[in-house]
Order: structure tokens, then C-alpha cells, then sequence
């Protein structure tokens, strides 16, 4: 039932003159789920979400919000509610006139427009705040405006665009819990834009990687961790970055000899075709650390980095891998130690496409 | 592809939006092209039929306008020198510090900008016969619209010298300059450009002085293009082909310094003006 | 003594310096000769005691001769009209063009710079070329308006009691148009975009958006431009010696102009000052406003 798709993309493509910044995206999102687009900058993220708003036009593709047709309608008619990473807070109006504005605008009664006020700002946690201008708030306090001004209207999708870049790593940690929290309250649809895939894999429903204007995986923020597609989503979700070594298949097809002197074969999960040239991926956090006599990577300690909870292991020399430790350890740097990973865990990937195998 | 022709008709109205405005710019290089008759057909041509390109020499020789050009230029110059010496000091101090005595000084520069030349003549003329300086009309003129021109320019390169980071300063003074070094060794050459641009814009308005030079200098050997022109403009006059001619080649040269620096003029006015 | 001179190079000498001897002349220039146009409004000025200070002191006697003149009144309202209708024609244009230089195409920042030529040429030259644009029978103006339909007869804008002082406002607002543009221009680049993105997101059309987010967000912009155009109005003389000279019959004349003539033409300095006085004060009440618009900056 198409009115269960609170957001259908289909074929959409974005020009800047001659720079195709959008291509074929297609995209659906159903009513109540939270959507994070990730990728690096100029990955076409924020042109989409501002597509989505009408703010930027589409060249082609159709797009429909609550079943209909948005691609020529004005951003004012799209009953979408949008937050941006400046919070974009009326300087001249304090917060109940802010977050009334949309109400003003309707001409709604000025009884209606008290009990929504004192609704949303209950939620948001503002009830004390109503009378003072942004410039007098805090971050945390502009950024909660920013959303109570969208959550006032009720709109058919809520879009984020970076709203937690400009704040402090705690409260950003804190932000992601109250938003989140807020979204399920609500019942909304969301679709959210960050570049940091922390957020997007903590916050998220369903995730959404692009690069150079293209999805290259949408899925479960754990599905995309347990099953890149492609190298370069594998290196993007995650923290810290899965080490990729060159490799070539066994002569049976089940193992992996790496490339890089002084490291061994690793088995992994199916069969691939001899001699063929790939990348294996290596999560920091499933290479364990045994003993050197059986592990099938020895590697030469440079860096140990503790910081009380985990420990980061970076070889040293050519060989670039980081492994992650639980808890504290006792290898000091110039050590040696071997690793190994279990089958299932090691990523391979076509070493010209990137594709996963 | 929209976009393309939206930005093509945009440029087309913005164009025709300046040269409606311009118009009587072109109105005053056409007239002054046109014949003594010309000029009184109706309707007025608005190109002229026969061109009379020998009508600048022969107004530059009439009114003797090598004289009166160079008078400007002396005002004008002398002007923006003493302008330039007095203000760009101030400008520095008033931009370096932010206490009580800075506001006040600000305050009272900004209001002494205000006042009109023809309100100010007559104390200025008076006092100026009193000490005997109208022996010296030119000298006189120039203190004069110094002193209108000055609050101006201090405001305009204040804002210069704010965007040149006092750290600079500090990290001279760290290597071992004094001040004065500091000042004229790291400050003043970044400073540089937008103190040229405001001197300019201050040689551009005292080469156009009217009511001072007017009202101070009775010689008329020393008078300059704007009183030139003045009195050219009798009450009844008519030859309009040779005034519009006298104003071409008086304005010209102010014309074109300003196509050249047109957006550092522009960036300057605005960075400075609404402060 | 050394430490006067080390504190001339290094430290608050040095400032001090720089500071108060442009200040010192200044004051010399600009302040005194006010106090001093006071003083002489107080006094009996005539062609031989102008040499010296001394004058007779005749308390009020100028200002009431002035007040009680018949042109005194007439005079004062044409300069209102002048400035209310120069200040609004400037700022209505001006504004429609800063509006349009909004809108974000190639070329748009140096078509815009272009219309400052009106504010850097000679005011003589600009009162010049629009003498002869004004011109009764042979000005081009008159040409314009007959071919638009707007008039049927000439107007002689320089000669008719009723046109004169409106053909020297025509002429001040074109001279004027190009710096209140480009100031209004200034501040609305002033107002971050993503406000309109925001409003339009909650339903605002392009004109509620101009009302509610715009005007606001200018109003001390709109303060600045407004008091600064009300003192260049008031400084305005060029045009006025260039165009009608004030007359016919004082029909186009204005009290700054007219303090010069009281000045420079019938050699009554004692009324040029008594005027200047007047008008002055005028224009100080204008720039306090002016100064204080400015401080009051609403920044997000």
C-alpha cells in the first residue's frame, strides 16, 4: 500500500550544470523509520535531503512524500519539517515565536497555538525558556528549539542535516539518545545526514552509504557492518577503519595467501577461484591475540595506545594493522605477537572492483 | 539548463536597469558631441549625426581648462596627502584599542563628518580672513575640506586595520621592534591596499570640491575645474555642447579611476560605512 | 625627558601622538569654526568688523530677524520637502535594486558596483548634465515623459515657481540611489540564507518571508541608510548652485544653500551663521540617531 511508503525516490538525478551530482538514486523509506545517509563530503548526501525539501530541484526521477507527487512543489507545501546544522533559529524572535511561526503563518487560534507551544516545549524541555532569543541560549538549548520548531507542525517527515556537528563530543553522545528517543515518541519518519557513521549506526533504523552522488549499500546498521558490499563501505562503517591487506587465493580455493612479507594464509568462509587477485578485510576488533606458533599473522608492535577500557595495537613498519584489545595488556611496543581471525570474519574483496566476493 | 536561461534574462534586466540609470552619463558624452544646433532639435537625437570630436580642444582651449584642471589637482592632491598623514594614524590608534577614551574620540570623529560645508563656510571664512590665510586660497581650501574629508577617511581605514591581525603586532614587538617598527615596518604595508583605495576615493571627492573653493578663492587663476565650470553655466547660457564638453573632460579621468578600482571601491565602502 | 621620548617610540606616547594631533586639527577645523558660528550668530557682523573678534553683541536680534523674515518659512518647508522626498525616493529605489542584485547571477556584482559612478562624480558636473536634462523646451526629461504620455506640455522645471525645487529632487535622488543601494545590499547579505530555507519550510511565501524575516532583520540597516541619507540631504549644494541657485524667488531654495547665500551673496555673515547654527543642530539630532542605530545590532 503505497501510502505505507511515507518516501519513494525513484530515479533521481541531480545536475550542477555539468557536474552529475546525483545519479539513479532510488530509495523508499516507510512510514515510522529513521534513515541515516552517511558518506564522505561531496557525496551528495545533503543535496539529496535538500532535494527531498525542495530547496534544490531534481533534474529527473520522481519523488513522492505521503503518496504524492512532490518533484515541482514548493518547499513551503511539502509539510516536511527540516533541522539544519546552523539550527537557523529566527535571530529576532524568541522561542515561543519561533516555534510558533508555522502556526502564525496558518493564522491558527492564539488558544491552539498556546497548548501546542506548551506541548512541544514540555518535550523538548524548554518550558522555562520561552522567553528568551536564541542568542541567549546555549547550543544544546538552540539545537532543541531547532527541533521543536519542526516537531510543532506535525510534518510527514522530519530531515536532519548534521544537526550535532556544531556541539561537544558529550553532548552529542547525549543529543543522539534524546533525538532517537523523541523520533519514537513521535512515531515520525526521519531521515538523517551525517558524515560521522557512529551516529548513523547508533541512531538509524536503516542506513543509507553513498559516494560520488551514488547508494553504494542501504541496509541494517548491523547488516552493513557484518556484510559490506563493497570495500569502501566496509572501510567507512566501523571504528576503528577495518584493515584491508592485498592477497591472492590459494591454490584450493578456500584460502587466502597475503600478499606482505612475513605474513601467512588465512582461511576463509566458501570458495573463490585460485590465483585470483583480491583485498582482504580485517576488523581491529576480531583479530585475536595467541600464541606466534599457531597464528597465521606475526606482527611487530609499533604503537600501544591505552585508553583504560581498550587497547589499539599498530604494527609497525610496512605492515598496516590495527588490532583492538578488550581491556588492558601487557604488550609493550618492539613485542611480537601473532593473530588470527575466524573464517567467517575475513572480508574478501575483488582487488579491482572492490566488490565483495 | 533553466537555471542557464533564468541567469541570461537576469543579466539582460540588470544590464538595462544600469543603463537606464547611467543615461545621463551617455546624455553628457552625446550632447557634448553634438553641434551648438544640434542640441536644440526635438526631438533630441540620441546619437549625434556628425560628430564633433574637435569640440574638446576647442573648449580646453576657450576656458583655459589646463589651469583650472591643474588647480583641481592640487587641491586634490593636497588633500588626500594631508588626509592620508593626519588620518591614517588616528585610524591605526582607534583601531588597536577599545576603551572609554576610544568610544569618545570615535563619537566625536563620526560627528564632525556630519556637518555641511555650506553651514561650516562662514565661521571657516571669516576665521580664515581673520589670520590671514585667504592670501593663501589654495592652502586654505585645502585645510578646509581636510577637515571635512578626514572623519571619512579614518572611518574607512579603522576598518582596515581591524582586519589586519593583532597578533602580527605582537609577534614584531616579540622580535624586537618598538612600536613605531611594529607600526611601519609590519602593520602599515598590509594595511597598504585598503589605505590606497580610501586615499583615492578622498583624492576623487576634493578633486570635485565645490562650495569651499568657491567661497575662499576669488583669483581666477587659481580656481579650480568646478568653479571653471560654474561660471561657464551663466544664467543664460546656451552653448550646452561645450558646457556638457567641459564637464566631459573634467569628469573623465574620475571615470576611469573608478572603472579600474570599481570593486575595491565597492568593498571598501562597505566594510567601512556601516560601522 | 628620555622618558618622554622612549615613551614617544615605544608604548602610549606613540598613541597618543597619532591620535591627538589629527584630533587637534580637527578641532581646530571643525570644532571651533562651529563654536565660533554660535558666537557670531550672537553677534552684529558687517564687512568691517570682520577682521576682529569684537564684535557687538546683540543677543537674539539675528535669530528673530531671521524668524520673522517672510522666505524664512517657505524655505524651511521646501527643505523638509526636499529631504523627506529625496530620503524616500532613494531608499524606495534603492532598496527594489538591492533586491533584485539579491538574486545570485554571473556579473551581478559588478553591474551593481557600476551605479556608484553617480557618487563619485563632481556634484557640479552631475548638477550640470541634469541643468540641461531639465531644460524647458530642449531637455531631454520633458522628451521622455511627452513620448510616455505622462505630460503634454513642457514643464520648465528650472524656471516655474511651482517645478523648481521638484527638478533639483529628481536630481538629488538619482545622485543618491547608488550608495543607499549598495548599503541596503550590504545588509540584506547580512541575513543568512538558511533563515529564508527554514521560513519557506514552514509554509512563509516569498512576500511573508520579506515581512517577517527581512524588514525585521534590517531595521538597524534601514536606521543607518535613512539618518546617513538625511544628512547628505543636508549637506546637498551643488546641485542646488548648478541647477536653480535656489530660485526662482526662493521657490527652490533650501536653508543650506540659503545660509550661504545670506553668507557669500549679500555679505550678511551674522545671518549665514545665525542659520548655520539652526541647521546644524538639525543635523547633530540626526546623526545621534544615525550612531546609535548602528550600535544596536541584532546578530544571531
Amino acid at each position: 500500500m503505497s501510502a505505507e511508503k511515507q518516501i519513494e525516490l525513484v530515479g533521481i538525478n541531480k545536475h550542477y550544470g555539468s557536474f552529475h551530482a546525483l545519479k539513479d538514486i532510488n530509495l523508499t523509506i516507510p512510514k515510522g523509520q529513521f534513515v541515516a545517509l552517511v558518506g564522505p563530503s561531496g557525496c551528495g548526501k545533503s543535496t539529496l535531503l535538500r532535494s527531498l525539501a525542495g530547496l534544490e530541484s531534481i533534474s529527473g526521477g520522481t519523488m513522492k512524500i505521503g503518496g504524492e507527487v512532490m518533484n515541482d512543489v514548493p518547499p513551503r507545501k511539502r509539510d516536511v519539517a527540516m533541522v539544519f546544522q546552523s539550527y537557523a533559529l529566527y535571530p529576532h524572535m524568541t522561542v515561543e515565536q519561533n516555534l510558533t511561526y508555522s502556526l502564525r503563518l496558518k493564522r491558527v487560534s492564539k488558544e491552539e497555538m498556546k497548548r501546542a507551544t506548551e506541548e512541544v516545549a514540555k518535550t523538548i524541555g524548554l518550558s522555562q525558556l520561552l522567553h528568551r532569543y536564541p542568542r541567549e541560549l546555549s547550543g544544546g538549548q538552540r539545537q532543541r528549539v531547532a527541533m521543536g520548531r519542526a516537531i510543532i507542525r506535525h510534518p510527514k517527515a522530519f530531515l536532519f542535516d548534521e544537526p550535532l556537528s556544531n556541539l561537544d563530543a558529550a553532548l552529542r553522545v547525549h543529543m543522539r539518545k534524546e533525538i532517537r528517543a523523541l523520533h519514537d515518541r513521535l512515531g515520525a519518519t526521519s531521515v538523517y545526514v551525517t558524515h560521522d557513521q557512529i551516529e548513523a549506526m547508533t541512531m538509524a533504523d536503516h542506513v543509507v552509504v553513498m559516494r560520488d552522488g551514488v547508494i553504494e549499500q542501504q541496509g541494517s546498521p548491523l547488516e552493513l557492518y557484518d556484510r559490506p558490499a563493497t570495500k569502501f563501505v566496509a572501510g567507512f562503517i566501523g571504528s576503528p577503519a577495518m584493515n584491508f591487506l592485498p592477497a591472492t587465493i590459494g591454490p584450493d580455493g578456500r584460502s587466502v595467501h597475503l600478499d606482505a612479507d612475513g605474513l601467512g594464509n588465512l582461511f576463509i568462509k566458501g570458495v573463490q577461484d585460485p590465483g585470483r587477485k583480491v583485498i582482504v578485510g580485517l576488523r581491529p576488533e576480531h583479530l585475536e591475540v595467541g600464541p606466534i606458533s599457531t597464528a597465521a599473522i606475526t606482527l611487530p608492535i609499533g604503537v600501544v595506545e591505552s585508553t583504560g577500557s581498550v587497547t589499539y595495537l599498530t604494527g609497525s613498519g610496512d605492515v598496516d594493522l590495527t588490532v583492538v584489545v578488550t581491556g588492558r595488556s601487557d604488550i609493550r611496543p618492539g613485542a611480537h605477537v601473532g593473530l588470527s581471525i575466524a573464517p567467517e570474519r575475513v572480508h574478501v574483496f575483488d582487488a579491482e572492483t572492490g566488490q565483495a566476493l | 539548463m533553466t537555471e542557464k536561461w533564468t541567469n541570461r534574462i537576469l543579466l539582460l534586466v540588470a544590464l538595462a536597469l544600469a543603463a537606464l540609470y547611467l543615461f545621463p552619463l551617455y546624455w553628457m558624452y552625446v550632447t557634448s558631441l553634438k553641434t551648438g544646433s544640434e542640441i536644440f532639435a526635438t526631438p533630441p537625437g540620441m546619437v549625434p549625426t556628425n560628430p564633433q570630436w574637435g569640440v574638446f580642444a576647442y573648449v580646453w582651449e576657450l576656458r583655459g581648462m589646463g589651469r583650472f584642471l591643474w588647480n583641481s589637482a592640487i587641491i586634490a592632491s593636497g588633500t588626500m596627502a594631508l588626509t592620508a598623514i593626519l588620518g591614517t594614524g588616528c585610524a591605526y590608534v582607534l583601531a588597536r584599542y577599545r576603551n572609554i577614551w576610544i568610544d569618545v574620540a570615535l563619537f566625536l570623529v563620526l560627528m564632525l563628518q556630519v556637518l555641511p560645508a555650506s553651514l561650516m563656510i562662514t565661521p571657516l571664512f571669516v576665521g580664515f580672513s581673520q589670520f590671514g590665510l585667504l592670501n593663501h586660497p589654495q592652502l586654505a581650501v585645502i585645510l578646509a575640506v581636510t577637515a571635512k574629508v578626514m572623519p571619512f577617511f579614518v572611518v574607512l581605514v579603522r576598518a582596515t586595520f581591524m582586519s589586519v591581525p593583532g597578533e602580527l603586532e605582537e609577534a614584531a614587538l616579540v622580535d624586537g621592534n618598538s612600536r613605531i617598527g611594529a607600526f611601519w615596518f609590519i602593520v602599515l604595508p598590509l594595511a597598504r591596499n585598503g589605505i590606497l583605495v580610501s586615499a583615492i576615493l578622498i583624492f576623487m571627492q576634493a578633486f570635485g570640491e565645490f562650495v569651499y573653493s568657491k567661497s575662499i578663492i576669488q583669483a581666477v587663476e587659481l580656481q579650480p575645474a568646478s568653479v571653471g565650470l560654474n561660471a561657464f553655466m551663466g544664467p543664460n547660457t546656451t552653448e550646452w555642447n561645450n558646457i556638457m564638453a567641459y564637464a566631459t573632460i573634467y569628469v573623465t579621468p574620475i571615470l576611469a579611476i573608478f572603472v579600474i578600482l570599481q570593486r575595491r571601491i565597492v568593498s571598501g565602502l562597505t566594510s567601512g560605512a556601516l560601522k | 625627558m628620555n622618558r618622554l621620548l622612549s615613551g614617544l617610540r615605544d608604548g602610549k606616547g606613540f598613541d597618543i601622538v597619532l591620535v591627538t594631533v589629527p584630533l587637534l586639527f580637527l578641532f581646530a577645523l571643525s570644532g571651533l569654526p562651529l563654536i565660533y558660528n554660535v558666537v557670531m550668530s550672537f553677534q552684529e557682523v558687517d564687512m568691517f568688523s570682520l577682521g576682529t573678534f569684537a564684535r557687538p553683541w546683540v543677543g537674539f536680534n539675528n535669530y528673530i530677524a531671521v524668524f520673522s523674515q517672510p522666505e524664512t518659512w517657505p524655505i524651511m518647508r521646501n527643505t523638509l520637502v526636499f529631504v523627506v522626498v529625496s530620503i524616500a525616493g532613494q531608499f524606495a529605489i534603492g532598496f527594489g535594486l538591492a533586491l533584485f542584485f539579491t538574486l545570485k547571477f554571473p556579473g551581478a556584482s559588478y553591474i551593481r558596483g557600476l551605479f556608484l559612478a553617480s557618487w563619485v562624480m563632481p556634484g557640479l558636473v552631475v548638477g550640470a548634465i541634469w541643468n540641461w536634462i531639465l531644460a524647458g523646451d530642449f531637455g531631454v526629461l520633458n522628451y521622455i515623459l511627452k513620448s510616455l504620455g505622462i505630460i503634454s506640455e513642457n514643464i520648465f522645471w528650472r524656471s516655474d515657481t511651482a517645478w523648481s525645487l521638484w527638478g533639483v529632487v529628481i536630481a538629488n535622488i538619482w545622485n543618491g540611489v547608488a550608495f543607499n543601494m549598495i548599503l541596503l545590499a550590504v545588509g540584506l547579505a547580512g541575513i543568512p540564507r538558511d533563515l529564508y530555507e527554514a521560513a519557506a519550510l514552514d509554509g512563509a511565501t516569498a512576500w511573508q518571508r520579506f515581512w517577517t524575516i527581512t524588514l525585521p532583520m534590517m531595521r538597524s540597516t534601514i536606521g543607518a541608510v535613512i539618518s546617513l541619507g538625511l544628512i547628505f540631504t543636508l549637506q546637498q549644494f551643488d546641485l542646488f548652485a548648478a541647477i536653480t541657485s535656489g530660485g526662482p524667488a526662493n521657490s527652490s531654495n533650501v536653508a543650506q544653500y540659503w545660509a550661504w547665500e545670506q553668507s557669500f551673496r549679500q555679505y550678511d555673515f551674522a545671518k549665514g551663521s545665525t542659520i548655520s547654527v539652526v541647521m546644524i543642530a538639525v543635523v547633530l539630532v540626526a546623526s545621534i540617531i544615525y550612531v546609535r542605530s548602528t550600535r544596536h545590532e541584532v546578530r544571531g
